[in-house]
């Protein structure tokens, strides 16, 4: 499938911004599973200037800054990304325990996988979060199973609610609510994979989605999304998506990779003003072939 | 030598350990002998003395560690022993080579961390004291550029062993201290006590500091003259006094995150009439805090985007962010080994014992021996303090030992390090202490040097010694000696006399002034003259009070009423004297001291005199560098005046006015000394605008309040000399009219005479004068907006007719008199915010968010 991707983000201030240093972390990665043959970046207004460079995990970042009085801006990411159809998986029987075995004895593994599975700054977990993975994580079972039986656990017994919690609503609330959106489940459930000492990691992209039935598809209806990809030994690193339930393939399209929504986030910024500010995401998923 | 025993003698009986006055055979170093020598031919007396001289140098000098204490907001004054910590040369060389080992050794470690990490593939260093250590900042991996050392600047703490040899107990990279401390401790010893390095060579501090400036130059794009600066987390820091005497020392600009900011890929500094480029960047901030965009996102100290601008090679910061990964107590466990692999060569300075207990074998060994060892976590977060094993009883052992199963990768153990006594002078006599030596090394980009001489801290009381985060303890001089010169000189270097002699007695007013200093500045000349303004007014009222004590029985005389209603209203201390809603308190005018006494001592009372004088304090330390010696001894002495001031009391009444005439010409003295000295730059131009500013506001309040209502001509006479006395005018105006006191005469003099400096026609012109110095934003060739509103009031002023100010209606009131001063005292109110707009204008909230709507987050 082949798609085109628009982000676009808009900031309204009620008070005119005149300094404001941005990151940007929206251009779709390339690798076996997908090409992105196209990217623009359009920013209004025009910033001083454009750097891209590669950050630790090897996603595509870019950095620019404003210097000029502004009250609404602009950011939209244009991108066209091919998805290739996804590789037959064949589950491996390797079981919870003997992956923990090899993690712990293969030295190369351990340096590759270690970051993926401490702590990180929007993932921690507390002994409720342990408890919760331990429903589904077994030792003596399959651990590519049992991480789809904790997906389809997180997709069954929480309920999708955007209003119940923000980004910064700690894991151990999101557990107690079972309300959330993507990024709460994706992080818990990051969270739970690493709490047994497995390595997760936060993937951030598109989904695309479908009309009801009969009806055309409406222009920025579609969203950024976020899932899980859980490193197993043998197959390499494995996508969940918990809040659909499913394994993430053609209609899984991928911007970046990292700890978690910190390493990541779409667009961070810093800016220097005293009032206040809105901002307005608007995400078209468009099916081109 | 006629005392029964010998200093050295009497000394040598006091020792319980090894100490560094004996050598291995057990006798006496022979530098110390001569050292003891000296010290007997002096005198224990005499030794006193010095100490005590010392103790006022350093105060006079502002040394200060931890400028205000927040619970005492008293000044915490830096502490040096008299007797010098000393090491002959030979001995020094083989430290110097094991120190450079280890920078060598940290820089290395330091690029393979944040590039290919062969450390890790291979196993030498644990994954886990990298990725788990909050030292190591992912967005740091790609901001080298060149080959050189990025370790530019390290501090080692080192200290004898029971072996004999030095033992390096920890490195500090993010923003090593002390090294200014180490300079003034040299100084204050040199001219307090030069007796004692007579017949001595001593190494120079000099050669390290020109190292420095030499490093700086050879850094960032801008070779021929580099634009420096020294950026500091500012005046609550702890070590402020260091930034302030480094950077004014070193001749570098001293700035704050909020002075710089990121533009079209280059770092510029803010100043008030453009921006300025900035080439490199001495930071004293850590490294979490440097750019809030990439790394710590609340930190208000940094300068977001900051390393966007490293990575486009634009600007150079040593040391580079990232480096904290270094600070990390787990690797001196894996130190020797990394030295074998990446320099192939073994180790020359040991480190204290570190076990990390993320390992099988280590654990074992460390929760079995846990009473003789210190606990630490491998993440330097302030947090966790370390842990003394042997001060936990049996209980806390178990717990202690809970904490680190529950997650033992978090925890290292090191051995708690014996350390050898030095001779301190402690209460009058000369004792053996514990002694930690801070070392300073400075990279040419190539080659390590090592600053001939040290910090070093002992202990007061006789007990193990902690080393401490802070500066604990008593520093000391640290002398490096050998018998002839030429062992310690260094090869061509002949300027090391020049830097040597270099006092801080100069101001190092550099002609770009930031906006944050011009705010500063400009408020210090709000602030000191409001101050003055309230100590001159309460002097007149007490000499009043006292004059008319007991003459009146309970009720005070109408024109002291009158008087102590325009305190309240010049201080803004509603109700006060004034009362409520205009209903008067008769009590209050019974016993005025009630009132005035917390007018003078509560430094929590908005208004009050002592907090005005805090508020001075406050911001005069927030640009001390633009003070010059002489200059920072006033202001201690205002410091100690502030102390007399809180301990104001009803009952000692001649002690407060006492008090007030000293605090009186120390302010006077203030304004002298800067008048004098100050270059006549922007800075200067500001600090009388605001002095002049709040001059004219306060006159003009009092007489407001003393004359819109006509009162009997009595009293009118005795509210006429008050405020002439005000205005420092009674004197002059007795030889000029040689009559009667009257209002026409008094106001005809007050706003008009051009003579004299306390008249509004004269701080007017004054003040027209200073702003139109100050540089042009726009329309270059007419007058800002400040300079109108000067102007307008100076005209109104200039044109009044004394005699229809006089004039007074059917109610007493005289309403020309007080539309007039309201008139004149908005306009120059206004100047204030004419002036920031135009050049403070950097304050502005920093926010951070990113980018999450709340009504359509990433919803599937």
């Amino acid at each position: 499938m082949k798609y085109k991707l628009v982000h676009k983000t808009t900031y309204t201030y009620i008070d005119s911004i005149h300094n404001y240093q941005c990151i940007v972390c929206l251009h779709p990665i390339s690798s076996e599973r997908q090409n992105c043959e196209d990217f623009k970046l359009t920013i209004e207004p025009n910033p001083q200037n454009l750097y891209a460079r590669k950050d630790y995990f090897g996603n595509t970042q870019y950095y620019f800054s404003i210097l000029k009085p502004h009250k609404v801006l602009q950011v939209i990411a244009t991108s066209v990304v091919e998805v290739f159809p996804p590789k037959l998986i064949v589950a491996n029987a390797i079981t919870c325990s003997e992956a923990l075995n090899l993690f712990n004895t293969k030295l190369a593994l351990k340096n590759e996988l270690l970051q993926f599975q401490l702590p990180s700054p929007f993932i921690f977990w507390d002994e409720e979060v342990k408890l919760f993975a331990q429903t589904c994580l077994d030792p003596n079972e399959s651990l590519y199973e049992s991480v789809a039986k904790l997906s389809e656990k997180i997709f069954t017994e929480f309920e999708f609610n955007s209003g119940a919690t923000t980004i910064n609503t700690p894991l151990n609330e999101v557990l107690k609510l079972r309300k959330g959106v993507c990024q709460d489940f994706t992080h818990l459930m990051i969270a739970c994979v690493r709490s047994l000492g497995f390595a997760a990691r936060y993937v951030s992209g598109y989904l695309e989605t479908l009309p009801p039935k009969g009806k055309l598809k409406l222009q920025g209806s579609d969203a950024s999304h976020a899932w899980v990809s859980v490193y197993v030994p043998e197959m390499g690193w494995c996508e969940f998506d918990p809040t659909n339930n499913i394994i993430s393939g053609e209609r899984h399209i991928v911007t970046a990779y990292g700890r978690d929504y910190s390493d990541i986030s779409p667009l961070k910024g810093i800016i220097f003003s005293s009032g206040e500010h809105k901002v307005k995401v608007e995400v078209d998923v468009i099916p081109v072939l | 030598m006629n005392t029964p025993i010998s200093f050295l003698d009497s000394y040598k009986k006091t020792i319980s350990s090894y100490d560094e006055v004996i050598n291995k055979s057990g006798e006496v170093k022979s530098y110390w002998a001569t050292i003891f020598a000296t010290l007997e031919a002096v005198g224990l007396d005499e030794l006193g003395i010095r100490n005590e001289e010392i103790i006022n140098k350093l105060k006079e000098n502002g040394v200060t560690y931890n400028v205000y204490d927040s619970e005492n907001e008293l000044v915490r004054p830096w502490k040096l022993d008299p007797i010098p910590f000393v090491i002959h040369q030979s001995e020094w060389a083989t430290i110097e080579k094991g120190l450079i080992q280890r920078a060598n050794l940290l820089d290395l470690i330091y690029k393979d961390i944040y590039g290919e990490q062969l450390l890790i593939k291979n196993n030498i260093i644990p994954a886990e004291l990298v990725f788990n250590n909050s030292g190591f900042l992912r967005p740091c991996f790609d901001i080298q550029h060149s080959e050189f050392h990025q370790l530019s600047l390290l501090a080692c703490d080192i200290a004898r062993g029971p072996d004999g040899k030095m033992w390096l107990l920890d490195n500090r990279v993010q923003s090593p201290s002390g090294s200014g401390y180490a300079l003034e401790n040299r100084i204050v010893m040199a001219n307090v006590f030069p007796q004692l390095n007579k017949n001595i060579h001593r190494g120079k501090l000099g050669p390290y500091f020109i190292e420095l400036q030499k490093t700086v130059g050879k850094l960032g794009n801008n070779a021929e003259n580099p634009n420096v600066v020294f950026l500091s987390p500012g005046a609550g820091n702890e070590t402020y006094f260091e930034h302030v005497y480094l950077s004014s020392y070193l001749g570098f600009k001293l700035v704050e995150g909020s002075d710089l900011l990121v533009r079209e890929g280059y770092v510029w500094l803010k100043t008030i009439d453009q921006l300025e480029r900035v080439d490199v960047i001495i930071k004293r901030i850590d490294d979490q805090w440097c750019d809030p965009l990439e790394l710590n996102k609340n930190s208000l100290l940094g300068i977001p985007g900051l390393l966007q601008v490293m990575r486009l090679g634009n600007v150079a910061v040593i040391n580079p962010p990232g480096i904290s990964v270094l600070e990390n107590h787990g690797l001196m466990a894996f130190i020797q080994n990394a030295c074998k692999f990446l320099l192939k060569e073994p180790l020359i300075m040991n480190s204290t014992a570190t076990w990390w207990c993320g390992q099988t074998k280590e654990l074992t060994y460390v929760l079995n021996n846990l009473p003789k060892l210190i606990i630490k976590k491998t993440n330097r977060d302030l947090g966790f303090k370390s842990v003394y094993g042997r001060k936990l009883n049996k209980e806390q052992l178990k717990e202690l030992k809970a904490t680190i199963l529950s997650n033992p990768k978090e925890y290292v153990a090191q051995e708690e390090v014996s350390l050898s006594t030095t001779p301190s002078l402690i209460d009058g006599k000369i004792l053996p202490r514990l002694a930690v030596i801070r070392a300073f090394l400075i990279s040419d980009g190539s080659n390590y040097k090592v600053m001939k001489g040290g910090l070093t801290r002992s202990s007061v009381v006789e007990d193990k010694f902690q080393i401490s985060n802070q500066f604990g303890g008593i520093s000391k001089d640290t002398w490096i000696i050998s018998d002839n010169l030429e062992e310690l000189e260094e090869p061509k270097e002949q300027q090391d006399d020049i830097i040597e002699i270099k006092k801080t007695n100069q101001i190092s007013m550099s002609t770009a002034l930031t906006s944050r200093n011009a705010e500063n500045l400009f408020w210090v000349g709000r602030l000191s003259e409001r101050t003055l303004v309230l100590t001159s007014f309460l002097k007149i009222i007490f000499n009043r009070l006292n004059e008319n004590v007991s003459s009146h029985g309970k009720k005070q005389p109408e024109f002291l009423v009158v008087l102590l209603k325009a305190v309240t209203h010049l201080t803004q201390t509603y109700p006060g004297f004034v009362g409520e809603e205009g209903e008067e308190d008769e009590a209050a005018f019974e016993k005025p001291l009630a009132e005035l006494i917390p007018l003078i001592k509560d430094a929590k009372k908005e208004g009050s005199l002592s907090y005005n004088v805090q508020s001075l304090l406050y911001t005069i330390n927030h640009i001390s560098e633009k003070w010059n010696n002489d200059t920072k001894g006033i202001i201690y002495l205002i410091e100690e005046s502030l102390v007399s001031l809180k301990a104001s009391d009803e009952q000692k009444i001649s002690q407060t006015t006492h008090g007030l005439d000293k605090l009186y010409i120390r302010l006077m003295a203030f304004y002298g000394n800067t008048y004098e000295t100050l270059p006549r730059e922007n800075g200067f131009y500001l600090f009388e605008a605001g002095k002049n500013i709040e001059r004219f506001l306060s006159l003009v309040s009092v007489i407001q309040t003393l004359f819109c209502f006509k009162r009997s001509e009595e009293v009118e006479q005795l509210l006429l000399e008050s405020v002439l006395e005000n205005h420092n005018l009674l004197a002059q105006y007795r030889s000029n009219y040689k009559s009667q006191l009257n209002l026409v005469t008094v106001l005809n003099m007050l706003f008009l005479e051009k003579n004299s400096p306390y008249t509004l026609a004269y701080i007017l012109d004054t003040l027209a004068y200073n702003i139109s110095n100050l540089p042009k934003k726009s329309e270059l060739n007419q007058l800002s907006i400040a300079e109108k509103k000067v102007l307008e009031a100076s005209t109104i002023i200039k044109l009044i007719d004394p005699e229809k100010l006089e004039q007074a209606d059917e109610n007493n009131f005289r309403e020309t008199l007080d539309s007039t001063i309201n008139t004149v005292s908005e306009l120059i109110s206004s100047v204030t915010s004419s002036l920031s707009s135009l050049y403070f204008n950097h304050s502005v909230m920093q926010l951070s968010f990113l980018a999450t709507d709340k009504n359509n987050s990433d919803e599937i």
